[in-house]
């Protein structure tokens, strides 16, 4: 009868362990996420997510107080990028891709400009105003701010 | 211990999840080290900065084709042969003066076979200025004045751009006859966007004059090729509403021109002097874009109306009917598969071009009044601005050539196979 009882409280001790564990991984998960940064000047213009999509699929084209939206993205073949694009936008890279080459192509739109890697993108953000763009996490430092920061 | 029993499995978990959450922790670490900028980039990134305007764009795109047939020749002399005379170059600016106002000029070299010669084209594809009048956070309305490119079904207005395209060779409702025609209005045009959460609607409107001056397309209406006079537009318009849902995974689109020209004699007496061709067309355009998968399928009719052709010849109003259904899949994130089944008919009423076949006691051939095309094609897009793809096509009737590469009716061969390989760059 002992017996019984301390399996079944090492069972549960097991469980307790192993949905600890799962949600640890889990939020390992999301720390990698995605995040959508903008320029000092641009934080807090725009909170909500959904308008995500209509900037970077250029139908947004201005910040809320007048200035024009500097979008920068990664190369479409980029595993950030194509992260980004399904995870904060919905959508897939092609997708993208056939809206900016009818803009570019027909001359009524200028297409984002595309950086090569992370570092150039948070440069670019960090430094040119009404600025948005993504990096693949969240990392901590005073001058890079988020689109969706509290 | 049995205590040490419970214990056991418990703290080995509590340990692999610790380790786990370190090793991202130090991921993290090491990736902002690299995400701040250097002292010495930021000073280059200045000076960068001061020079260059970001409110002037370039962008530009290249492909060559390489065209193989049996039967017919398409693109030059590609019948048992291979002809490498499709080049494609086009090289854009455009600039962002103020918010609200804004200019983009785009120039297109191009050499596609007996229609532009060995030398090729240079041509002003578009050229306008883009006043902003309305911007709202839901949408925006504005006009724009120049030569600008006609939104007609899926792919008018970027045809020449071989990235914007899933096949080499356009479905035939773009057929090369009418491009001319059909690719741009000196003029202006009328856009208006609005945005709803239920998907986001686009309206343009094109008024003005087309470039008529096509011998391809005149040889076609008076069946003559030794007229020395050419075409002249008259004031025409082109308009499309089109309406996409969750950016662009569904895409329809209803496009609509009406487009006036008449002949402009070089020579008193000139036969077709009174010539006037009228041309009324819509196309439906409806598309899927999915992650792996998508459709597309696009159905027009065309009414001609010539009139006054000569003296002698009767007006002639055939009723054109184009549609193709198409499937891709995405074998991988960078490789396409494209299988299309596509039907163009000159005259709805003469589908079989029986009637012309009499009518000219078989000089022309029926098989040159339709087409119908089974297409396999593969697409590898190398790098976002390397491309090469190569499609087959069984083609069932001969319509869509070009009588310049094809000048002896009696052989041209009604069952034929096109074979094409095309690289293309775009930055």
């Amino acid at each position: 009868m002992r017996l019984f009882f301390i399996n079944r409280y090492i069972k549960q001790k097991r469980l307790k362990s192993l949905l600890l564990c799962i949600s640890l991984c889990l939020n390992a998960q999301a720390v990698d996420a995605t995040e959508v940064i903008v320029s000092a000047n641009a934080v807090g213009q725009l909170k909500n997510s959904h308008k995500l999509q209509a900037i970077f699929s250029l139908r947004t084209l201005y910040w809320p107080n007048g200035e024009k939206i500097k979008v920068f993205v990664l190369p479409d073949n980029n595993a950030v990028h194509k992260k980004f694009v399904k995870e904060k936008l919905g959508m897939f890279p092609h997708q993208l891709r056939r809206t900016w080459n009818r803009m570019t192509y027909t001359g009524t739109g200028q297409p984002p400009i595309t950086v090569d890697s992370i570092e150039e993108m948070l440069d670019k953000i960090q430094h040119t105003n009404n600025a948005i763009g993504y990096i693949d996490r969240r990392v901590e430092g005073e001058s890079i701010q988020y689109f969706n920061a509290p | 211990m049995n205590r040490f029993i419970t214990l056991m499995p418990r703290n080995i978990l509590y340990f692999v999840c610790l380790l786990s959450g370190s090793v991202c922790a130090q991921e993290i670490n090491a990736e902002s080290v690299i995400g701040a900028p250097t002292q010495e980039g930021n000073k280059l990134w200045e000076g960068v900065k001061k020079t260059w305007r970001d409110d002037i764009q370039f962008h530009g795109f290249l492909s060559q084709g390489l065209f193989s047939s049996s039967g017919n020749n398409i693109y030059g002399q590609s019948k048992d042969s291979v002809s490498a005379d499709s080049t494609e170059i086009g090289l854009n600016v455009s600039y962002q003066a103020f918010n609200n106002l804004s200019f983009a000029v785009q120039g297109l070299y191009r050499r596609a076979g007996a229609n532009t010669g060995d030398a090729g084209e240079v041509t002003l594809d578009f050229g306008f200025v883009d006043l902003n009048l309305l911007n709202l956070s839901d949408g925006r309305i504005g006009v724009r004045g120049g030569r600008i490119k006609n939104p007609w079904g899926l792919y008018n207005e970027t045809r020449d751009v071989a990235f914007t395209h899933p096949t080499i060779l356009l479905p035939l409702a773009y057929f090369e006859r009418s491009r001319t025609l059909f690719l741009a209005l000196d003029g202006g045009q009328l856009y208006a966007d609005y945005n709803t959460s239920m998907g986001d609607f686009s309206f343009k409107f094109n008024y003005g004059w087309a470039n008529a001056d096509d011998k391809e397309l005149l040889t076609a209406i008076i069946n003559d090729p030794t007229a020395s006079g050419y075409l002249e537009s008259d004031p025409s318009f082109v308009t499309q509403l089109s309406y996409e849902i969750l950016g662009g995974e569904y895409v329809f689109a209803l496009s609509y021109a009406e487009l006036n020209m008449r002949y402009q004699a070089k020579n008193i007496g000139d036969p077709y002097a009174q010539l006037d061709a009228d041309i009324k067309s819509f196309i439906i355009s409806a598309q899927y874009n999915g992650e792996k998968i998508s459709f597309t399928g696009e159905y027009s009719l065309q009414w001609n109306e010539f009139t006054d052709i000569r003296f002698g010849v009767p007006d002639n109003s055939p009723v054109s009917e184009h549609w193709y259904v198409q499937a891709g899949y995405r074998l991988l994130d960078n490789l396409q598969a494209t299988l299309r089944y596509d039907s163009t008919v000159q005259d709805k009423n003469d589908r079989y071009g029986k009637g012309v076949e009499a009518a000219t006691g078989g000089m022309v051939p029926g098989h040159l009044m339709y087409a119908q095309d089974i297409v396999f094609g593969l697409r590898w897009d190398i790098t976002p601005a390397w491309m090469i793809r190569a499609e087959y096509h069984r083609m069932h009737g001969a319509t869509t050539i070009s009588l310049l590469e094809n000048p002896d009716f009696s052989k041209i061969v009604k069952n034929w196979n096109i074979y094409a390989l095309q690289v293309a760059f775009r930055f």
